[in-house]
């Protein structure tokens, strides 16, 4: 399995074409949630992987609380308060949803070099804290949709080969383990 | 722990007055324990103890206080915290 690594203070990130893929479709969905389809995607719609944030994507007109749990996961109300919460996020759920979008496209960019090479390779020179905050999102909207619970690793070795969710899980923690590695180096000096 | 003014400030009565709001992040089954502790340090320049301190506090009781101060400042912390993944809220601090 592909891991982050580090000279000095360029990281790099080598990836098979697969793990390029996966990551690619994930980032795109995830863009399309977030408002942002101004590219053309990668992923097959036929993917298992690729109808997990396609719901509900008719972004409403007005700033609302997000009916999406991806979105409200990612766009939290900042106040248990509906009034003040509805107030702060008509003031700031652009800039934080553009900064979540400006940091998916960066990873995207890079990914997208290797999608179309058709091949494993390696992106060098990335910025850590891009990439760590990018894996970060897309492990949370994954979590929400895989209604993932501190006993969900113990349920994913339980589940069959055949079951469907079986190949999400196993991407959720490939995640997990990926986002581990760049830490680990971050924290290292 | 003579740096940390922000949490000191906690027991101050008179910033108390003056800063009577509070940033709370909550538990979530999802964030690593080390990139909380990393956000911490990032975002609030905690050092490692006091950051690691304030995870566990997250992770064992379900939420922790991380900042104090104006309704302003709480607001710029929760905003950031949220561009980090994670999730927090602010509130007065007579309710936490």
């Amino acid at each position: 399995m592909s891991e982050f690594s580090r000279d000095g203070d360029m990281y790099s990130l080598g990836l098979s074409l697969d793990e390029a893929h996966i990551l690619i479709n994930l980032v795109e969905q995830l863009l399309e949630l977030l408002g942002e389809g101004d590219f053309n995607h990668h992923y097959d719609e036929s993917d298992p992987l690729a109808q997990l944030m396609a719901q509900l994507k008719a972004a409403p007109e007005e700033i609302t609380v997000p009916e999406d749990p991806v979105l409200l996961r990612l766009l939290p109300s900042a106040y248990a308060d509906p009034e003040s919460a509805a107030d702060f996020r008509r003031y700031t759920e652009p800039t934080l949803r553009g900064k979540k979008k400006r940091t998916l496209v960066q990873v995207r960019s890079a990914l997208e070099i290797i999608v179309d090479a058709d091949r494993a390779g390696i992106i060098e020179d990335l910025d850590s804290e891009t990439w760590l905050m990018a894996i970060n999102d897309l492990r949370l909207a994954l979590s929400v949709r895989l209604e993932v619970t501190p006993d969900s690793y113990d349920h994913f070795e339980t589940l069959s080969e055949e079951d469907p969710q079986k190949p999400i899980f196993a991407v959720y923690f490939w995640l997990g383990w990926l986002q581990s590695s760049l830490l680990n180096l971050l924290s290292n000096g | 722990m003579a740096t940390d003014t922000i949490i000191e400030s906690d027991l101050d009565i008179s910033q108390l007055i003056d800063k009577p709001w509070v940033t709370i992040v909550w538990d979530d089954p999802v964030n690593l324990m080390s990139y909380v502790s990393f956000v911490f340090m990032k975002l609030f320049g905690f050092t490692a103890e006091h950051a690691d301190e304030l995870m566990m506090q997250v992770h064992t009781q379900g939420r922790a206080a991380v900042t104090t101060g104006s309704r302003e400042e709480m607001e710029r912390d929760v905003q950031r915290l949220h561009e980090h993944g994670l999730w927090a809220t602010l509130q007065r601090d007579d309710k936490f």
